[in-house]
């Protein structure tokens, strides 16, 4: 292995890595919508029930943001949109 | 203005006074047309979300606020209470929201509880705060008498 082919082979292996894994939808706190909406509003998109939709709310609440959801970009865009269409705060991240 | 809920599970908004219909008219005014633009804002480059998403949540938060305005100027006109019907509660919701959004985006409230009371020296900020109040009680009476399933 000579000095320039070893970057490329990193350069390769980091993005494989990247590219497989998940994204993840990624709801952040407000002060504007209610408790009880952000619940709702995850049983309806996500079909949470009451009790899983409750403690993710509380943890957007309480931590600032909460992974609601994770897997292919296509799909975790598409619930973003319902999302801020329900005009919650949300946004798309890598998993670590 | 009285508020409560009906018999038809709906919600009546009883304005009394030219101001109280002016409150509910202003739900529009309140509103800032960019929400979508700064949900946009929130996402990273290459999705896009300016060009694709944006444009279609603009028109649908701007639908909401048409629609809120062109029930309350109809009541205003026929002298009627303003009737916020099950099938409607959503597009309420959704316009009071917005309002909500934008008067937090320019004032900074916060939680109820972190309300600086320095801000209420401020005329504008004071009477934003209680509209922004009264919008939010209006939302939780929908939560609670017309959303439900």
């Amino acid at each position: 292995m000579n000095a320039v082919d070893a970057p490329a082979h990193e350069t390769k292996t980091r993005s494989r890595e990247k590219t497989d894994k998940p994204w993840q939808v990624v709801v952040l706190d407000d002060p504007v919508n209610l408790m009880e909406y952000v619940s709702r509003v995850l049983i309806k998109i996500f079909g949470f029930s009451k009790e899983k939709a409750e403690e993710l709310m509380m943890a957007v609440h309480q931590k600032g943001r909460a992974v609601v959801w994770s897997g292919n970009r296509e799909k975790a865009e598409m619930y973003v949109n319902q999302l801020h269409s329900a005009q919650l705060h949300a946004t798309l991240d890598k998993a670590e | 203005m009285t508020v409560g809920p009906t018999v038809a599970g709906g919600l009546k908004l009883a304005p009394e006074t030219e101001h109280d219909w002016m409150l509910l008219i202003g739900i529009a005014g309140d509103s800032d047309s960019d929400l979508a633009g700064r949900l946009a804002g929130l996402m990273d480059e290459d999705s896009m979300w300016d060009e694709i998403v944006a444009p279609e949540l603009t028109e649908e938060f701007s639908k909401q606020r048409i629609t809120v305005v062109k029930e309350v100027m109809k009541a205003k006109e026929e002298e009627d209470d303003v009737h916020i019907v099950k099938s409607s509660a959503d597009v309420w919701y959704g316009a009071l929201n917005q309002a909500r959004l934008a008067l937090e985006d320019q004032y900074k409230f916060g939680a109820r509880e972190e309300v600086d009371p320095k801000m209420f020296e401020n005329p504008s900020a004071r009477a934003a705060y209680f509209r922004n109040n009264f919008y939010c009680h209006i939302q939780s009476l929908l939560l609670q008498y017309v959303m439900i399933d």
